[in-house]
């Protein structure tokens, strides 16, 4: 209920913003023309420029967005649940009728780069081009040719469910014209391993998508760059100064999360980072994962100095937990369903056994990333591959609140989580829905 | 009928015949009479030839390469009871323990009472397997001399040989050569058996039989039982446990179920799953979803609102009402003199919470018919108990249901009623088809046959020179037996039936004067649940009121109360014991308390916030009684009323111990049991029905719980009693009364909780 | 969510699986029904008794509460995989110190006790407490259970001695 509420408030928003940019006569920035050219002939792509492009559509996660059935990769997407409502990614395979095989080079650059289609429309901006705008002309053309040689799938786009007058794609004019600041392409060579993690991270990954809040019309603020946002029911946590994590982030510990899918002291990539990790930037090479690690790292949510501190703590921590008859509900079903994998004793946090002391889905303002991870389990293919963790769904809805409340209120300082049994409830059955 | 093998398993799990064959090469030394499996639809095509064997009794055969089966009818649910019996066997028999094999046999009439529970087995068994193998070592020894040429007198037996001078023969020879001789239950009965100094193996250390499968995964418990074709099944279960009649089944919702098949509504005419809506499906995740998803819209029987109050206030009641109950047979019961003159009285009253079995494996059976013959598979610990009931049930002969063998994920009383059985066949039979149930944790939980909350008030009078002159125990509990098996009831004194299980402990061995012993069964509680047997039974609750009573009356008059009890342990009259199985009466109980003051420190100076308590005990019943000792170290924290268990140290005496390395794992876990009942585990009855049903909330003692123990037998050569609960039964008390010595709290209720410990604390 | 059109893949003690059955069937009937192998328990169903325990990729997994999809494309084991002829030196020295009664949680316990030997090759009581914790044993076999985890580090120990 609450949701719709907003959307009502957003959609006034809208209205009012858009009749400002009426007013101001932009009727001629808003449009823009059908791109006829012809598309570039398949035969024309170097095996070398598509397999960079396959690189980058990776990196960018192309098919997480725009894939729902793995046996036709490209084909649109399964519905991204948007504030404003429900928009479906679109056929990006070379299908003349139904996918981009009518787009010539020129049309998938403008889209890119300004957001717009090849016949002229507005892309609403789930689609990150404020982000993709960065690119370089070398990797449009790669990204071009990858796509334009995929196997082409005839697949017609469903209809996006976003509520009049959202769904009027012109309008999208005044919201770019209010927050679209397209950065130029970076065509210069890039000098350090900074730089080139720069345009990795704000670019082909558009990490801030996530990680940066946006503003009530969806645009991301960017003076609270990597601040933490929330995406899909979970909370991408802030990546920068405000990090929830205890023990900060070094550049290690997001190479080897960003890597491998977990880091020792940070646990694993679970929910909507999972893919990010293993489908997305899976691709690229050790160097620009560094090359990623390095820049994230100058947001400010490294602090290793703290690291030993925060794991010596989590450990006595560890150490004080007991099942004993004077133990809350919540202790004693945490150390008997959760502490045979998540104990650690001795010197350090052992690698394959996350320490939830350390885990930022503790000190998150919600609950709902630990409630996510413990619903829903984390399976082999996500978070650390080839490990799993269950699904604790079979568990009542004060338990697994009992739970949340004694690590929130052991593992942290922060104030206690409130309404936890309703939250459990209500992930429990979006998570149903989903099935 | 042919014998099925099977050939989808290698070994172990063939037929009693092929698996001997199998077993003579391999290591397997472990077998049932029968399993079910997928290709049982199948005939075996190689029929096995049967070897020349010698059956002396029907409890064992020895074949022709000397290997010795012998069939064991308890169950196995961990107390390793074919280990011990075959012992018995191999010892009086003569032969090496390698050539020893174990078969758990199926249901038939021959085998009589088939139960397993009471710590009876090995007590029972003792003097039965004792004279069999006698008897087979005196044939062997006969026909052997034969063989020889040598007068009988010049041969003994030995490692599976008759020896003369230096020569032998082994019995498999001999059993070749052809052997026939057989004896009838006078002959037997009469038949000598070795001298103590002889036994070769019994009190020696053994491996268990049953250990190796199930450290490797290939032991096969009910819940394994598997049959071509078979459907899955699980109930959906009525608001109470009696009296609900099913009024609709919707099963709209269940069909989107995938798998599911449909769902039936029980017919009982044992009236043992009242109101019981079995939803099937091809899988058991398809019918543990539908069950889920069926609607069924009952009218709930009477007790639907019964709740643990009402159940403790109506014993209460009961007790109060002194006409009610029988009168068991003390001696002098006339204690209402003795106390209307006496010139002190202490009466207490005490308390404990219903309790789960919460054996592992959660209650299931699979029933087929088969050549005219119904099946069930499952693991049962008094198969002949329930056999009458499925017949009625099935309205066939008892003599066309067999009852095959399993072993059992957990027993401790649960499986002595097998009204779990009754459900899966009743669902073959409508539906024509094998039909697998399983119960989910919470369904098993739902309707397990709970340990009844039970009521206690006992009374104690005293003389002006301290001595007691009359105690009087009340104790109003559900009775298990006169729901379960009445024709087990004997009658007290005043002709009242009593449940013997559910009083049994009550009647001590202390000399106390006057004796009165009221056993009332709460009438509600029967209403309400199925009262089950739960390891320890009667004496589990009755032990905790009557120790922690003489505690209180040590107290009371200042007295020391380990002095105390030894005093009123004087081993005349009645308490004198007699042969078999309880010579030297209550002085060996006295022996046991004193050994373990001893090792336990006892009167030693202990830390602030530290203090022993004790507790003992003669086990099960008079008849067999096992001298048991404890005393429990516990620390207590008087800010949060948290007890901490340092240490547990027992003495038991249980006569002869035939497998020491069972016995001492019998003990153990029969004394973490009563740790657990006393400070972890219990439940509430709310509206009609358990209120945890789960691990979440029941907590049933874990290892980070575990104290340490110091377990000791006494060296005896007396009949072997039992093992399995006797040591139980004293810990409770035992802990409580350390409570007291630590902080100056009594309580008088178990489970004993953090708060109820903290309230009890005098500020 | 896997998809349902595509099979759900694995394996379980080497051998590949391959299946079409819902994707949030548990783990634990899958071993049981579907591969046939039965050493893996079901005890409570909500995952708090550690029956159910197997192995995937190496660590102990409690299979009532992991729905297939989880573990699409990983490596099972069970407790019939775990060695051949039981001579795993936990199995070793649960066979020693004789621990198992009835046995039916055995199979959990060994399966948890082989990830906690791994994780701490020399385990103290408090370790061994707190990583066995949830798995119950109805026997109460505790007692044996932490002797035999300590008894096990040394057979690995020894082995790797002399290995």
């Amino acid at each position: 209920m609450r949701g719709n509420h907003r959307n009502t408030r957003n959609a006034l928003f809208v209205v009012a913003a858009v009749s400002a940019a009426v007013a101001a006569g932009f009727v001629g920035y808003g449009w823009k023309p059908e791109i006829l050219d012809a598309p570039s002939p398949t035969g024309a792509f170097t095996q070398e420029l598509v397999a960079r492009g396959e690189v980058l559509a990776g990196a960018g996660y192309c098919g997480v967005c725009h894939t729902s059935d793995p046996a036709k990769p490209y084909a649109g997407g399964r519905g991204l649940v948007t504030q404003f409502g429900t928009i479906f990614p679109t056929n990006i395979t070379p299908d003349p009728a139904t996918g981009m095989g009518s787009w010539s080079r020129s049309a998938f650059a403008r889209a890119m780069r300004e957001g717009v289609s090849r016949d002229g429309s507005h892309l609403f901006p789930a689609f990150p081009y404020d982000h993709f705008a960065l690119l370089s002309d070398e990797d449009i053309d790669a990204l071009y040719a990858y796509f334009m040689t995929r196997t082409p799938v005839r697949q017609v786009n469903q209809d996006n469910t976003l509520p009049f007058p959202l769904s009027i794609r012109f309008l999208q004019t005044g919201w770019k014209l209010l927050f679209f600041r397209p950065p130029e392409p970076e065509n210069a060579i890039l000098q350090t391993a900074e730089a080139r993690g720069r345009y990795l991270v704000d670019g082909i990954a558009h990490c801030g998508a996530c990680h940066t809040p946006r503003n009530a019309l969806g645009a991301e603020i960017a003076w609270r760059a990597m601040d933490g946002a929330d995406i899909d029911g979970w909370t991408a946590p802030a990546l920068n100064g405000n990090t929830p994590s205890p023990t900060g982030w070094s550049t290690s510990d997001f190479y080897n999360y960003l890597r491998t899918g977990s880091s020792r002291l940070h646990g694993t990539a679970a929910g909507p980072m999972s893919p990010v990790v293993h489908q997305g930037l899976a691709k690229l090479p050790d160097d620009d994962i560094q090359a990623i690690s390095q820049y994230l790292v100058t947001f400010g949510g490294g602090s290793s100095a703290l690291q030993e501190a925060a794991e010596q703590r989590s450990l006595e921590q560890d150490a004080a937990q007991s099942a004993s008859p004077l133990a809350t509900l919540g202790e004693r079903l945490y150390v008997t369903a959760c502490a045979t994998c998540h104990f650690n004793a001795g010197e350090e946090v052992a690698d394959a056994r996350p320490a939830l002391g350390l885990n930022s889905a503790l000190s998150l303002e919600k609950p709902d990333n630990l409630l996510h991870a413990v619903l829903e389990g984390v399976s082999a293919e996500d978070g650390k591959p080839g490990v799993a963790m269950p699904a604790f769904r079979t568990m009542t809805d004060r338990d697994l609140a009992e739970i949340a409340k004694y690590l929130r209120s052991t593992r942290t300082d922060l104030p206690p989580w409130t309404d936890l049994e309703e939250r459990v409830a209500r992930i429990r059955s979006a998570g149903a829905a989903h099935d | 009928m042919a014998r099925i093998g099977d050939v989808r398993h290698s070994a172990g799990n063939l037929t009693r015949r092929s698996f001997l064959i199998a077993a003579s090469g391999a290591v397997a030394a472990f077998g049932f009479a029968n399993y079910a499996s997928g290709s049982m639809a199948l005939p075996s095509g190689d029929e096995i030839v049967p070897e020349k064997t010698f059956e002396p009794t029907i409890w064992y055969s020895i074949d022709g390469n000397g290997v010795v089966e012998v069939n064991i009818i308890r169950a196995e649910m961990g107390q390793h009871v074919g280990t011990s019996l075959a012992r018995i066997i191999a010892d009086e028999l003569e032969v090496s323990w390698d050539q020893v094999r174990i078969t758990h046999v199926d249901s038939a009439a021959k085998w009589g009472l088939m139960v397993t529970g009471g710590s009876w087995s090995v007590s029972q068994t003792w003097p039965i397997f004792s004279k069999a193998g006698a008897a087979g070592r005196q044939a062997l020894i006969e026909r052997g001399a034969e063989l020889l040429g040598v007068p009988e007198a010049e041969c003994r037996a030995r490692e599976g040989k008759v020896v003369s001078g230096d020569r032998s023969i082994d019995y498999g020879t001999i059993v070749k050569s052809g052997i026939v001789r057989t004896y009838t239950s006078d002959q037997l009965a009469a038949m000598p058996t070795k001298p103590v100094e002889e036994r070769r193996l019994i009190g020696r250390p053994v491996r268990a039989l049953d250990i190796p499968p199930k450290i490797d995964g290939s032991a096969r418990y009910g819940i394994d039982a598997r049959i071509e074709g078979m459907v899955y099944a699980r109930p959906v279960l009525p608001p109470t446990r009696y009296g609900s009649k099913v009024v609709t089944v919707d099963d709209s919702d269940a069909r989107g179920v995938k798998g599911y098949i449909r769902s039936i509504v029980l017919d009982d005419s044992t009236d043992t799953v009242p109101g019981w809506v079995m939803a099937i499906g091809e899988t058991y995740v398809a019918a543990m979803r539908a069950a889920d998803q069926l609607r069924v819209t009952w009218n709930a029987g009477p007790t639907n609102e019964v709740s643990e109050k009402d159940l403790q206030d109506h014993g209460a009641a009961l007790i109060a009402e002194g006409k009610v109950g029988s009168i068991l047979d003390t001696g002098n019961t006339n204690t209402e003199a003795v106390f209307g003159r006496a010139e002190h009285i202490i009466e207490r009253t005490y308390t404990n919470a219903t309790a789960l079995h919460f054996q592992l494996e959660p209650t299931n059976a699979l029933a087929f018919e088969k050549d005219g013959i119904f099946e069930i598979h499952t693991g049962n610990q008094w198969q002949s108990l329930i056999l009458p009931t499925l017949a009625k049930a099935l309205s066939r002969p008892e003599e066309t249901v067999v009852l095959k063998t399993y072993m059992l994920g957990g027993g401790f009383g649960r499986r002595l009623n097998g009204d779990y059985a009754v459900p899966a066949a009743l669902t073959a039979k409508a539906l024509n088809a094998p039909v697998k149930m399983i119960l989910t944790r919470e369904d098993d939980c739902r309707f397990d046959s709970v340990r009844s909350p039970a009521v206690q008030t006992l009374r104690m009078a005293l003389d002006p020179n301290k001595k007691v002159v009359a105690m009087e125990h009340h104790a109003a509990a559900g009775w298990p037996t006169e729901v379960l098996a009445p024709f087990f009831m004997p009658k007290g004194a005043n002709g009242i039936p009593f449940d013997p299980f559910s009083i049994n402990g009550a009647d001590h061995w202390y000399e106390v004067g006057a004796q009165k012993v009221r056993a009332i069964s709460n009438d509600l509680a029967r209403a309400t649940f199925r009262p089950g047997w739960l390891r320890s039974v009667g004496p589990g609750w009755t032990n905790w009121a009557l120790e922690s009573f003489m505690d209180e009356a040590a107290h009371d008059v200042g007295a020391d109360p380990v002095e105390f009890r030894i005093g009123l342990l004087k081993g005349t009259g009645r308490n004198a014991g007699s042969a078999p199985n309880s010579v030297g009466g209550a002085l060996r109980q006295a022996n046991v308390l004193r050994t373990v003051a001893e090792r336990a420190g006892w009167g030693n100076p202990l830390p602030d916030g530290h203090g022993l308590g004790v507790a003992t005990s003669f086990g099960q019943e008079r008849e067999m009684p096992t001298w048991v000792a404890c005393v429990a170290h516990v620390s207590v924290d008087r800010a949060t009323g948290n007890v901490k268990v340092e240490r547990l140290t027992s003495v038991i005496d249980a006569g002869t111990i035939v497998d020491p390395g069972g016995a001492l794992a019998q003990a153990e876990g029969a004394t973490l049991w009563g740790a657990s009942l006393a400070l972890f585990e219990g439940t509430r009855f709310e509206n009609g029905q358990v209120a945890d049903r789960n691990l979440d909330t029941y907590t049933p003692l874990r290892i980070a719980d575990t104290p340490p123990l110091d377990i000791s037998f006494v060296d005896s050569r007396e009949a072997p009693t039992g093992l399995g609960e006797p040591p139980t039964t004293v810990v409770g008390p035992a802990i409580a009364n350390a409570i007291f010595a630590a902080s100056g709290a009594r309580l008088r209720h178990i489970p004993i909780t953090a708060e109820a410990v903290k309230e009890a604390i005098q500020p | 969510m896997t998809n349902v059109q595509n099979p759900i893949s694995f394996s379980v003690n080497g051998k590949p699986v391959s299946t079409r059955e819902a994707a949030d069937t548990p783990l634990l009937w899958f071993i049981r029904d579907n591969v046939g192998l039965t050493g893996t328990k079901f005890g409570c169903g909500i995952g708090m008794c550690g029956a159910c325990t197997v192995h995937v990729g190496g660590r102990a997994l409690r299979s009532c509460v992991t729905p297939i999809s989880a573990v699409d494309g990983g490596e099972v084991t069970t407790i019939e995989g775990l060695s051949s002829n039981a001579s795993h030196p936990v199995q070793k020295a649960w066979s020693e110190m004789q621990v198992p009664q009835c046995g039916y949680c055995q199979s959990g316990q060994i399966m948890q006790a082989v990830t906690l030997l791994s994780d701490f090759p020399e385990p103290t009581d408090e370790i061994i407490d707190a990583v066995m914790a949830g798995n119950l044993c109805r026997c109460m076999t505790y007692p044996r259970i932490r002797a035999a985890v300590k008894r096990a580090a040394a057979i690995a120990k020894e082995a790797q001695t002399h290995g």
